[in-house]
């Protein structure tokens, strides 16, 4: 009795395993500036905690485990973190796995630069902002720091399908060239640039031009993702219920909710996570057995693909997936056609060359989690009794081969008969 | 004196050839000359072809090559002038050793042929 109650128990718990979030505040005023966004985080399907960011309780892993699996920061500009957490552990989070979503201002604190520049991204120094003379809101204050961005990268599985301008006003970043992980989420328009307000230019700004970005994404290689977003106040209630219009445009919706939304889903992976299925694979006609392929023959692939939308697992739909075989170099690159159900299928003939084989599925595309599978098996030669037979243009071997085994059963008639003439005087 | 031309030589062989020779050994040089011919057919057939089966060009063409040096195994063994070497060898055990290294190549020559 006491054992089924317990099995229910852990049963119980397991079932319910929702993805757990750390939301780190700056301070009390941050819940009610902020509120809306919050409110946003409660809908999504994940057990949230909130700390403050000089917490001393403040803790991220236990017992060598991480104990959340994203956390949002909202402290911009911390100087130090409770309970002496570094940049270093921030890191070490992200690389068992977690991901990571922070804000920064004009007055961001050195903890967030060192985070994002550990991955790839360059926050320009506290006290500078990003300034757009042509495309500032008329609301704005005379620096022309507040400003209206909709240079948003094209991959909708971030962004949304068509986000509308947001207003912007906070601290730009420069990608590490070098970088191939680093997303450019949303960039700076032309004519912005990054700079404190009240000084002379006299150097080069840290970015100019679209190289400046406001909203900085990267999806590490263990598929952690870190999203830095250069404004805290862009998802602020403030900013959310405003609305932009730049001197020269006309008045629209901001779309900072929408936006934040679509961006923090995508920072917890609710959205454009993928994994893979069953792999099948079979000789054409047969069924899936270990038997070894032969040479030439005819073979399908399937393996079926799941997408993660708005938290809830999705049949995958791509046109653009490929299935390789490969033994050292693929012999054969097919694309795969995924039916309603999100199984992708492929069919070809097994190359003219026996070994060892893989069948690879490395799909790895901006904003999608890298998908990559690889099932082994063996190709064998022909047997003594499969290779082609009566081949035309052989016929005179054939002819030959045969005509001597006839020339030598005639030839031993006469030599076993053969009588010497007898000798005449 | 002076030493014989080619031509001199060439109708010298012929013609102790010709006379000399036991009808026996004709026969198998007969015999021998029909191999080589289908030989040389074959070689030039795959020159102008293409080797593309080539398991059966090497078969065809082995089994011409390997007839033919079992035909002068055969002569050798029979030629009454070699009687010496070949005292315990009779006409018949050598006819015998013929015949049953031809079947082994026959069927070797089948079996590759594909």
């Amino acid at each position: 009795m006491m054992r089924n109650l317990l099995l229910l128990v852990a049963l119980a718990t397991v079932a319910t395993c929702r993805p757990r979030t750390l939301v780190i505040l700056e301070n009390v005023l941050t819940k009610e500036t902020h509120s809306s966004f919050l409110a946003d985080l409660g809908e999504k399907d994940t057990d949230v905690t909130y700390k403050y960011a000089t917490d001393s309780s403040l803790t991220i892993k236990k017992y060598g485990e991480r104990l959340y699996d994203s956390i949002i920061v909202l402290a911009p500009s911390v100087a130090a973190f409770g309970n002496a957490l570094t940049p270093a552990d921030f890191l070490d989070f992200v690389d068992a796995g977690g991901n990571l979503l922070m804000t920064a201002s004009n007055k961001v604190g050195e903890p967030i630069r060192e985070i994002a520049a550990e991955v790839g991204v360059e926050i320009d120094e506290a006290g500078t902002s990003v300034i757009d003379h042509m495309n500032y809101d008329v609301t704005d204050e005379g620096d022309h720091d507040l400003i209206v961005a909709d240079d948003f990268t094209k991959t909708k599985v971030i962004v949304g399908d068509s986000p509308a301008p947001i207003l912007f006003k906070g601290v730009g970043m420069a990608a590490d060239s070098d970088n191939p992980l680093v997303i450019d989420i949303l960039k700076a328009s032309q004519t912005a640039y990054s700079h404190s307000p009240d000084q002379d230019i006299l150097e080069y700004p840290l970015a100019i031009g679209s190289s400046l970005l406001l909203v900085a994404g990267m999806q590490a290689r263990n598929n952690a993702r870190v999203v830095v977003l250069g404004s805290h106040d862009m998802i602020s209630d403030a900013f959310y219920n405003a609305k932009t219009q730049t001197v020269r445009g006309a008045t629209k919706e901001a779309g900072n909710r929408a936006f934040a939304s679509a961006v923090t889903d995508w920072a917890l992976k609710r959205n454009g996570d993928l994994r893979f299925g069953a792999v099948k694979h079979n000789k054409v006609g047969e069924e899936p057995s270990d038997v070894a392929y032969r040479i030439t023959d005819d073979a399908e692939y399937s393996i079926t693909i799941e997408e993660m939308q708005s938290g809830k697992w999705v049949p995958f739909q791509a046109k653009d997936v490929q299935m390789e075989f490969v033994r050292i170099d693929p012999f054969v690159r097919a694309f795969l056609v995924p039916d309603a159900a999100g199984v992708f299928k492929a069919t070809f003939k097994v190359p003219d060359v026996y070994g060892v084989f893989q069948f690879k599925v490395n799909y790895d595309r901006t904003g999608y989690t890298h998908l990559y599978s690889t099932t082994q098996v063996s190709v064998r030669p022909f047997r003594h009794t499969e290779y082609e037979r009566f081949i035309p243009s052989a016929y005179p071997y054939y002819a030959s081969a045969f005509s001597m085994m006839g020339g030598l059963i005639v030839f031993s008639f006469i030599f076993l008969y053969h009588q010497d003439k007898p000798k005449t005087e | 004196m002076s030493s014989p031309s080619i031509c001199e030589v060439g109708s010298r062989l012929i013609q102790e050839y010709t006379t000399k020779t036991p009808q026996k050994l004709k026969l198998i040089d007969a015999y021998l000359g029909y191999i080589m011919v289908t030989g040389i057919i074959q070689f030039i057939y795959c020159c102008l072809v293409g080797t593309f089966p080539f398991n059966s060009f090497l078969s065809g063409f082995i089994s011409t090559v390997a007839s033919f040096v079992l035909g002068v195994c055969l002569r050798i063994q029979v030629n009454p002038a070699n009687n010496i070497v070949f005292k315990d060898i009779s006409v018949e055990r050598a006819f015998a050793d013929f015949i049953f290294a031809h079947g082994v190549l026959h069927l070797v020559v089948l079996n590759f042929i594909g």
